[in-house]
């Protein structure tokens, strides 16, 4: 195979405002980074927005981005949605679901007939489609299996344990992963070498964020702690308030809760008061929030990378998240950048020492940002990339 | 308590691990000091629970902590208002309605108190019951492990 020259990246839904997650960001931002090396990029995306609805919301069509060329496919929009929801609702509870069912699902989710007639008819060097539980994905995979490489955001989730997933898993060329514990994982569920596979990540970089700025604007004398992205159950959010709704009230301290991002926040009617609810706000905005805080609160266990984790520590901020989280945990430990709780008692224990220890909040938020600025910096992340999309992995070597 | 030394900031940094280490093993120790059983750490752990069911020894101080708040208060408590437009108003409103329902909510929760307790008692009688059977289990095992020791040497 001859070096990338010619690269499609795929994945459902395109980042145009920061209004989508976390996968959406990470393929946008590698496209951007190939095209930044002169590459010919094109982003393959749908005309959705909405990832509960899929509506065709913007129009279909061609745009330049960054220096790379996005086109915007519509959704099919013959799907059996009631089919759809009644199989992943009971996927989602671990319940029994066969393998004719499992396809049926994946026909059933998000896909695009003309996105995957364009793949069929253009010739590109590289497929780079992620993340790996949509039927979109699916059917990249299917059209050039030997081109693509899968970015797979996976966390151990029943999505995971499909037996059609083993399929995707074991087809494509290989994995762009973004961490070690999610390489490991996918290890453990697939037959994979590691020859087929790279750590590579995002690259980010060190925003200008004065820590007193988000105190002073919003006239806080108290100390506080952050946390930013989807407000949900499967994100730990509700947890997050019950714990700081009781460490208020075991120690008597006022600590505020500074949430940005979107979507319901679910809380204890008593810490409504003591929450600052920002919403979506800019990248400036939410770097002056996390600079001040005592602490960046991570309580999500599905995490394949967890940028926010890294844009806190860049800012000087060191992080609490759950110890149930491999990927989390391995960050916190390789960086010295964060503590993990597996209890309330624990969490406690560590957000009190926090704000007794200032010496040690100032060295964790330094080793936090010294690692992230080791390892996440885009001249890294960028020679990860093209070394593995231009000296591709041999196949041969599987297992 | 914890080792001050641990808080020590070197060339490396700070040795994150050892300082996780320190505190689990503080917080267990205040765990068996009865530091920590709070019925509103019971509550706050309800979405941790799934995360916390192969922690042996936590799932013990769970159900110390469940102990505490199977019986809910239903006493009167501070009615508050978060909205600061018609704040006095609001409240004066939700007292009214307080006064209105609570002859017959009264009833209905301390029978919920009643259910409470019922379930607490019927869940730690069960776990009590499976700790006992498996200990005995453990024994006889054991014994049969060294009659056949015995036998064979």
């Amino acid at each position: 195979m001859s070096r990338a020259d010619r690269i499609a990246f795929v994945c459902p839904r395109f980042n145009d405002e920061g209004t989508v997650g976390g996968a959406e960001n990470l393929l946008k931002e590698l496209a951007l980074r190939a095209a930044l090396n002169g590459r010919d990029v094109h982003f393959l995306t749908t005309c959705a927005v909405n990832h509960f609805t899929w509506a065709n919301e913007k129009p279909a069509g061609i745009r330049e981005v960054g220096g790379m060329t996005v086109h915007e496919f519509e959704v099919d929009e013959d799907r059996d949605l009631e089919q759809f929801i009644d199989i992943q609702g009971r996927m989602s509870q671990g319940g029994d679901v066969s393998v004719d069912e499992e396809q049926t699902w994946l026909d059933n989710n998000v896909n695009s007939r003309t996105l995957v007639n364009h793949l069929r008819e253009s010739s590109y060097d590289r497929v780079v489609v992620g993340p790996y539980l949509f039927g979109l994905t699916w059917q990249v995979q299917q059209v050039l299996p030997e081109k693509t490489y899968l970015v797979p955001c996976l966390h151990d989730e029943p999505f995971a344990w499909l037996r059609v997933m083993k399929r995707l898993f074991e087809q494509v060329r290989g994995f762009l992963f973004n961490s070690e514990p999610e390489r490991r994982l996918t290890q453990r569920l697939f037959d994979i070498s590691t020859a087929r596979t790279a750590v590579v990540g995002l690259g980010l970089e060190s925003p200008d964020a004065d820590p007193s700025a988000f105190s002073r604007d919003h006239g806080l004398q108290t100390p506080y702690v952050v946390y930013a992205g989807r407000r949900e159950p499967l994100k730990g959010t509700p947890m997050l308030t019950d714990y700081v709704d009781v460490f208020r009230r075991r120690t008597g301290r006022d600590v505020k809760l500074v949430f940005t991002g979107s979507g319901e926040i679910e809380a204890p009617t008593s810490l409504y008061p003591h929450i600052i609810d920002l919403g979506f706000v800019s990248d400036q905005k939410k770097a002056e929030a996390m600079a001040g805080a005592t602490a960046f609160i991570h309580p999500s266990v599905n995490e394949s990378l967890s940028i926010v984790l890294l844009e806190a520590w860049l800012t000087g901020t060191p992080c609490l998240v759950t110890a149930f989280s491999d990927v989390m945990r391995y960050q916190c430990e390789q960086s010295g950048g964060g503590l993990w709780f597996r209890s309330y008692p624990e969490f406690e224990e560590q957000l009190t020492l926090l704000l007794d220890r200032p010496e040690l909040r100032l060295e964790l938020g330094r080793s936090g940002r010294a690692f992230v600025e080791r390892e996440y910096n885009w001249s890294v992340v960028a020679r990860k990339l093209f070394h593995a999309l231009d000296e591709p992995f041999d196949v041969s070597s599987n297992s | 308590m914890m080792n001050d030394s641990l808080f020590q900031i070197g060339a490396e940094g700070i040795d994150t691990a050892r300082v996780v280490g320190e505190i689990q093993k503080s917080v267990e120790e205040k765990i068996r000091d009865g530091i920590y059983p709070d019925p509103e750490i019971a509550r706050a752990e309800r979405h941790n629970l799934k995360n916390l069911q192969t922690q042996d020894a936590f799932m013990d101080y769970y159900m110390n902590c469940l102990r505490q708040a199977a019986y809910i208060d239903i006493n009167a408590f501070e009615i508050r208002e978060r909205r600061s437009f018609f704040a006095p108003a609001l409240i004066a409103l939700k007292k009214v309605i307080w006064k209105l329902l609570v002859f017959y909510t009264y009833r209905l929760w301390s029978q919920q108190n009643q259910v409470n307790g019922l379930l607490v008692a019927a869940v730690d009688g069960m776990d009590r019951k499976n700790v006992r059977k498996i200990q005995e289990l453990e024994a006889r095992v054991a014994a049969l492990e060294a009659a056949k020791d015995a036998n064979r040497s």
